[in-house]
């Protein structure tokens, strides 16, 4: 009796030790029993196992190629079950996971294959691959993305900025993809200029024969460019130093002016000095030669034509300054050249708009 | 005009430019030839009267300080009428200052003789002058304009007091070498007695030199 009570206790001890998980069983538990029992040709049980397996969420979900795994394994399943629709959808959820999935000829029979590829290719999709965290030179280098294909069909890809609404900040594809395509964007929007920093998205669309819209692929993009001291353009030549480059009306008029006035002297000279009295017109002729004397002098200064000498002088400044200028722009284009733009890809979602 | 004339002085002297402070002697000679018109008036009587004019004048300057000694003789018969003629002695001898490079003010006697077969007749003024010029052709073509205004003046015959002013202007010409110069000018001026006013219109040529510079 007491050797019983201490086994029973022993158990009870052993069970409270145990770790709590090892009763519990994972996603990829499941799905490896799920694979057992298709293999054992136990269709019903495998499906009901593969679907739990596909089941859990979160941190206990199966990763990306265990999933894929499951979907394969579940549509093969459905198929033998005579379940052609369901097998169907798990295909078709496979290469939308997936599409550059393709599964194992050595595994899977013929019918399975056969479904599976006549899925894929009514499904058009495409899943992209960008390096998480990456750098380059805007202009110079280039941001690559891979889009991979499940079938031929037609895509556009934009890059479009959060901020804006979604405005497209650049239109880099559009066209037809086959198997995979090399997307690359040189880090500068549609007019050459760098853009802001800030949340961007890589959109691909793909488009059925009819041209709608089947899938939308959004890979979130985050752009960051350190500030980058940029010099100053010098200033244009000050006035103080150009040269007038034609004869300024002012010595002109200084010359005329005596004449003028000493004319128009002469002329009321009477009038101020002998009142009421009959003057000659002797004045006139004095005061018109005196006259005809300040507009030759005027013309004689030949005011507003150019002048020749101060027009090189004057070009010679300017030359220099543009040329300071275009070297400022230069380096100044040069440094910006220098500055790296930093770029991190996200996770790409899948999207599959409702139909009409 | 004898208050414009002293707020002018007064302007010009308050303002000078100290820049012709260091200048040397300068003597300038000429000689004048003008066509002469006089008109004598009263309420009764009208004479004119013209006739060729001699002038000589000589120009001494240092710093801002002028001389001018000008002296000219002549003959004036009656245009129309049975006027008497006239000989012709003027003169006058300024005192100036150069208070611009412009400006010049004068002071000193002006004085003008009528001399017929009845015996001369004297005018005589203290005056104050301005005098300005400008420049056409720097250094070879100027302008000038002159005012003079009397102070006192007086006349012989009858035995009164007078008044009188008068005016100068006109062209003057430079030779590039300094020395040589010409002037072309017109000037009218006016004495008055009572109710006899005697006015002199004159169209000069003057050809000069500068001896010493």
């Amino acid at each position: 009796m007491r050797r019983v009570v201490a086994l029973l206790a022993a158990a009870w001890l052993a069970a409270l030790v145990a770790p709590r998980g090892a009763g519990a069983q994972s996603a990829a538990d499941v799905l490896a029993q799920g694979v057992r029992a298709y293999q054992d040709l136990e269709f019903d049980g495998a499906a009901g196992l593969l679907r739990r397996s596909l089941a859990f969420q979160g941190s206990d979900a199966l990763p990306a190629a265990g999933a894929a795994r499951a979907l394969i394994y579940l549509a093969a399943t459905e198929l033998f079950r005579n379940r052609r629709d369901s097998a169907a959808a798990a295909a078709q959820r496979l290469v939308l996971l997936d599409p550059r999935f393709r599964p194992d000829e050595l595994v899977f029979p013929p019918q399975v294959l056969a479904l599976y590829e006549g899925v894929r290719r009514a499904t058009p999709a495409v899943t992209a691959h960008a390096p998480a965290d990456t750098s380059i030179r805007p202009g110079v280098d280039a941001f690559a993305v891979r889009l991979y294909a499940s079938t031929f069909h037609d895509v556009s890809a934009t890059l479009g900025a959060e901020a804006g609404g979604g405005r497209v900040v650049r239109t880099l594809y559009a066209g037809p993809i086959g198997d995979s395509l090399a997307l690359t964007w040189n880090g500068l929007d549609s007019s050459g200029a760098r853009p802001p920093d800030g949340r961007y998205t890589l959109t691909v669309t793909s488009l059925d024969r009819e041209r709608r819209v089947v899938r939308v692929l959004r890979l979130p993009i985050e752009l960051a460019q350190p500030s980058v001291d940029t010099l100053p353009h010098p200033a244009p030549p000050a006035d103080s130093l150009l040269r007038p480059e034609r004869q300024p009306l002012g010595p002109a008029l200084r010359a005329l002016a005596p004449g003028a006035l000493a004319g128009v002297a002469i002329v009321v000279l009477p009038a101020v000095v002998a009142s009421r009295e009959d003057a000659s017109g002797a004045r006139f002729v004095v005061g018109g030669t005196v006259t005809i004397a300040g507009i030759a002098a005027f013309i004689s200064h030949h005011p507003g034509r150019s002048i020749p000498g101060n027009a090189a002088h004057n070009r010679a400044l300017r030359d220099d300054w543009r040329r300071a200028v275009d070297d400022v722009t230069r380096r100044n284009a040069q440094r910006l050249r220098e500055v790296r733009m930093r770029i991190r890809a996200g996770t790409p979602l899948l999207l599959t708009p409702e139909g009409p | 005009m004898t208050r414009a004339l002293v707020l002018a002085c007064a302007a010009a002297l308050g303002t000078s430019s100290p820049s012709l402070a260091a200048q040397r002697w300068q003597v300038s000679l000429g000689a004048a030839s003008g066509l002469e018109k006089v008109r004598s008036r009263t309420d009764s009587l009208r004479e004119l009267l013209s006739g060729d004019v001699f002038t000589g004048e000589a120009v001494v300057t240092r710093s801002r300080l002028a001389f001018r000694l000008r002296y000219g003789q002549g003959h004036v018969t009656a245009d129309t009428g049975t006027v008497m003629a006239r000989d012709v002695a003027e003169g006058e001898a300024l005192l100036g200052y150069t208070a611009r490079p412009w400006l010049t003010l004068w002071f000193g006697p002006h004085a003008r003789t009528y001399g017929t077969t009845f015996g001369d007749q004297r005018w005589l003024f203290w005056s104050g002058q301005v005098s300005a010029r400008g420049s056409l052709f720097p250094g070879r073509v100027d302008t000038f304009v002159e005012l003079w205004q009397g102070f006192a003046g007086r006349v012989s015959r009858p035995a009164s007091s007078a008044s009188g002013r008068g005016g100068e202007a006109g062209l003057q010409l430079r030779h590039p070498s300094g020395r040589l110069w010409g002037r072309f000018a017109y000037r009218v001026e006016q004495g008055r007695v009572g109710a006899r006013r005697e006015t002199v219109e004159a169209v000069t040529v003057t050809v000069g030199y500068v001896p010493i510079r």
